[in-house]
């Protein structure tokens, strides 16, 4: 085991294999809050990628209800089972813009337990029998509900549900890399993408036992695992449409509820994806505390109960709500470029807008600007330009009621 | 026979250059706990020699046990101690405490019989909880002279120590009954749905859809023999240089044949004396070489390196031909 830094936890952790970061990270930002979960995400993976033999029970790409929701079932619930050694807590009262934004981690991650537990083997986990992989609707919409006979109202419903969007976080510090006695698995040093190298795979599926989110999945047909490519060849520019330049993967572009950004992560401050990220602390970590340092960020829905999104997301999750709630005029601006282009934006610019709108919200004020936000490409040209507030067409009055 | 295995070279060249990991992989790797301190009984190879005994065979009809079994009857076995692999991550094993030996040659073939007692049969591994039961033999490749001066890692050899490995699996030995040569999902889950047949002798077999898509067919676009249809073999030859190394070879050259009965395998794993191929032990009448083994019992969960495996090296000759 070596040392590395894992600034999710605020700290060094046990990891098999040095601390290597990739120039920019392979990265997404999904708004919780607004997800409908109509599953044109996980359609639009699995019309690409995983509609072969073989295949059928992989969702590379799904979305599950919280809290009764899983796939595989109760995966998250096991693997924090795994983890728990009574004192998996949070030091919160001092924090470090870059090496602990959220605070540190006192609890063991899944590299830790397994060293204490003297396991053999570099992570704990369980593989997930084919029974548990068969229902990915398990729980869609079932909500927890503490007090039935009372009325919901903010800041937390009593009575709850989210959805949740999941796919392989393309981890800093892969479970499922660390797990690999034959390093089939490999990270993209130029965009952090992690691969099952499908020729040298023997399918002993130690992957799908310690990766945390349970995203390899075995494949009978094949006899070896697969997971997300998070759409390499997108990503690589190799579809025609984006002439060349970086383009967003299958789940991201199709996104219905427009509640998806994806970009890198990488040191400039004014890389939307960055700078929510780093910056703005607006998304976090989908449980951190597995210390994979995953790569997929959540804005946290609102309305449910805090505790279990502290649990889940981190620390972090309250000064993200309250962010949320009441945006800032920058962070609503870099929010307008959800769904805006399937480009990948490196840089944005903000051109400031006139005033248009003032209110108070939950007792702090709020002020809307109609700034316009431009998005930059990889080549520094612009590729989607758009404004705070959406363009209003109104109908000619001859063609109303027509289609 | 000092070779330049150049494949294995080449191979560990290219994990070097391109791994983002880089060297520090291994060098990380080398401080992991339990990967060193092998004992010098390691390097010390068993008393007992296994002879390979001279045979006329004949032409033996179907390569099955029951045809095969009988010629072993005068030659003598040895027994082979296994243990719990307990040195490379991931460990484990530990089911299974002894195998029994015994091995053949007719001057252009040799046949080795792996005997030992498993409570279940585990022939398959299509769901995702299902691992197969599975044999390996291992030999040193060329000529070395193993003794505790001249270290020779009886787990699966050393970096410039290749070794040559047969490894059985019980599920190519199912696969082999199956028209395709390749059992399907569907004997896992025979009510399964499904749109797109890979299997070319599935009565929905669309060749230009299925070509089309080939990148979707995973393993099987990547020439993983794991995954191929019509392997035509139930052992796989392979070489490795230590743990982690394991590489299919380019050239396949080794079968066998295999019986469950009563809470017992009986394998038989054969391959011609001599071989064109530079990455494959060579069997030279009255030369002493090596060999070793693992064990893998599916029913435990047992894959990789959770295994059943003998710690000692076994001196193995060839009986000289008895031309008449
Ligand atoms: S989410 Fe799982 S499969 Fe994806 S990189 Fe992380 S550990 Fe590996
Ligand atoms: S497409 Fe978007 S809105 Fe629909 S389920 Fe997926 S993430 Fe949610």
């Amino acid at each position: 085991m070596t040392l590395v830094h894992n600034w999710h936890l605020g700290r060094r952790m046990e990891y098999p294999y040095f601390e290597s970061r990739p120039k920019h990270q392979f990265a997404a930002i999904f708004n919780i809050n607004r997800c409908i979960a109509c599953q044109t995400c996980t359609m639009a993976c699995k019309s690409a990628w995983t509609y072969n033999k073989g295949q059928e029970h992989m969702w590379w790409n799904n979305v599950e209800t919280k809290p009764y929701g899983g796939y595989p079932q109760s995966w998250d619930v096991k693997t924090l089972k795994l983890i728990d050694n009574g004192e998996n807590t949070w030091y919160t009262d001092e924090k470090d813009e870059k090496l602990s934004p959220y605070g540190v981690y006192e609890g063991d991650t899944i590299f830790e337990a397994a060293a204490k537990k003297n396991i053999n083997q570099w992570a704990v986990g369980y593989i997930p029998e084919d029974k548990e992989w068969r229902s990915p609707n398990f729980g869609e919409d079932v909500a927890k509900s503490n007090k039935p006979d009372e009325y919901s109202s903010l800041p937390e419903h009593s009575r709850w549900f989210f959805y949740i969007q999941r796919l392989c976080n393309h981890c800093t510090y892969p479970g499922c890399l660390a797990a690999c006695p034959r390093k089939a698995i490999y990270k993209r040093k130029e965009d952090g993408i992690v691969l099952i190298d499908q020729k040298r795979c023997r399918g002993y599926r130690k992957c799908v036992e310690q990766c945390p989110y349970k995203k390899p999945m075995y494949r009978g047909l094949t006899r070896v695992s697969e997971k997300c490519i998070a759409c390499y060849p997108r990503i690589e520019g190799k579809d025609p449409l984006t002439k060349g330049r970086p383009m967003e993967t299958r789940c991201m572009a199709a996104c219905v509820g427009q509640i998806r950004l994806q970009g890198f992560l990488d040191d400039n401050p004014k890389n939307p994806v960055t700078w929510l990220i780093r910056h703005d602390k607006l998304a976090l970590p989908l449980y951190p505390q597995f210390g994979t340092e995953p790569n997929i960020y959540y804005i946290p829905p609102r309305w449910a109960p805090r505790a279990y999104l502290r649990q889940m997301f981190g620390p972090g999750v309250d000064e993200a709500i309250d962010k949320f709630m009441v945006p800032s005029r920058e962070r609503l601006a870099v929010m307008s470029l959800f769904r805006m282009t399937q480009t990948i934006i490196y840089e944005y610019k903000i051109e400031e807008g006139p005033k248009v709108f003032e209110t108070t919200i939950h007792g702090k004020k709020f002020e809307l600007y109609n700034d316009t936000v431009i998005g930059l490409g990889e080549d520094g040209q612009e590729v989607v330009r758009t404004t705070v507030e959406e363009p209003v067409y109104i109908r000619d009055p001859k063609h109303y009621n027509s289609i | 026979m000092k070779k330049t295995y150049s494949v294995l070279k080449r191979y560990g060249v290219a994990l070097l250059s391109c791994a983002f990991l880089s060297t520090a992989l291994f060098a990380a790797e080398e401080t992991a706990p339990g990967v060193t301190g092998a004992s010098e009984e390691e390097f010390t190879p068993a008393k007992e020699v296994l002879t390979i005994k001279y045979v006329d065979v004949g032409k033996p009809y179907h390569m099955d046990v029951e045809t095969l079994k009988g010629f072993f009857n005068d030659a003598k076995g040895v027994t082979v101690q296994l243990q719990k692999q307990d040195k490379a991550f991931p460990n484990g094993g530990g089911s299974v405490s002894s195998a029994e030996v015994k091995a053949i040659h007719d001057g252009l073939v040799a046949y080795f019989k792996v005997t030992w007692s498993d409570p279940t049969k585990n022939a398959r591994a299509i769901a995702v909880q299902e691992f197969r039961d599975a044999v390996a033999l291992m030999f040193p490749l060329g000529a070395v002279e193993i003794t505790p001066a001249e270290h020779f890692s009886p787990r699966m050899g050393d970096r410039e120590k290749p070794t040559n490995l047969w490894h059985w699996k019980a599920d190519w030995e199912s696969d082999l009954l199956v028209k395709g040569e390749l059992e399907d999902v569907e004997a896992q889950y025979p009510n399964m749905h499904d749109d797109f047949n890979l299997n070319p002798y599935s009565a929905y077999y669309h060749r230009e859809l299925i070509t089309s898509v080939e990148v979707l067919s995973g393993g099987r676009a990547a020439n993983n023999l794991l995954s191929q249809p019509a392997r035509g073999r139930t052992v796989e030859d392979l070489n490795a240089e230590g743990f982690g190394t394991l590489t299919t070879q380019a050239h396949q050259d080794v079968n066998g044949c295999s019986k469950y009965e009563d809470g017992v395998w009986t394998v038989i794993i054969y391959r011609s004396l001599i071989t064109e191929d530079p990455h494959d032990v060579q069997f030279v009448p009255g030369g002493t070489s090596y060999f070793n083994m693992a064990v893998w019992n599916g029913g435990e969960q047992d894959r990789n390196g959770q295994k059943n495996i003998s710690i000692q090296w076994h001196p193995v000759t060839l009986e000289r031909v008895a031309w008449q």
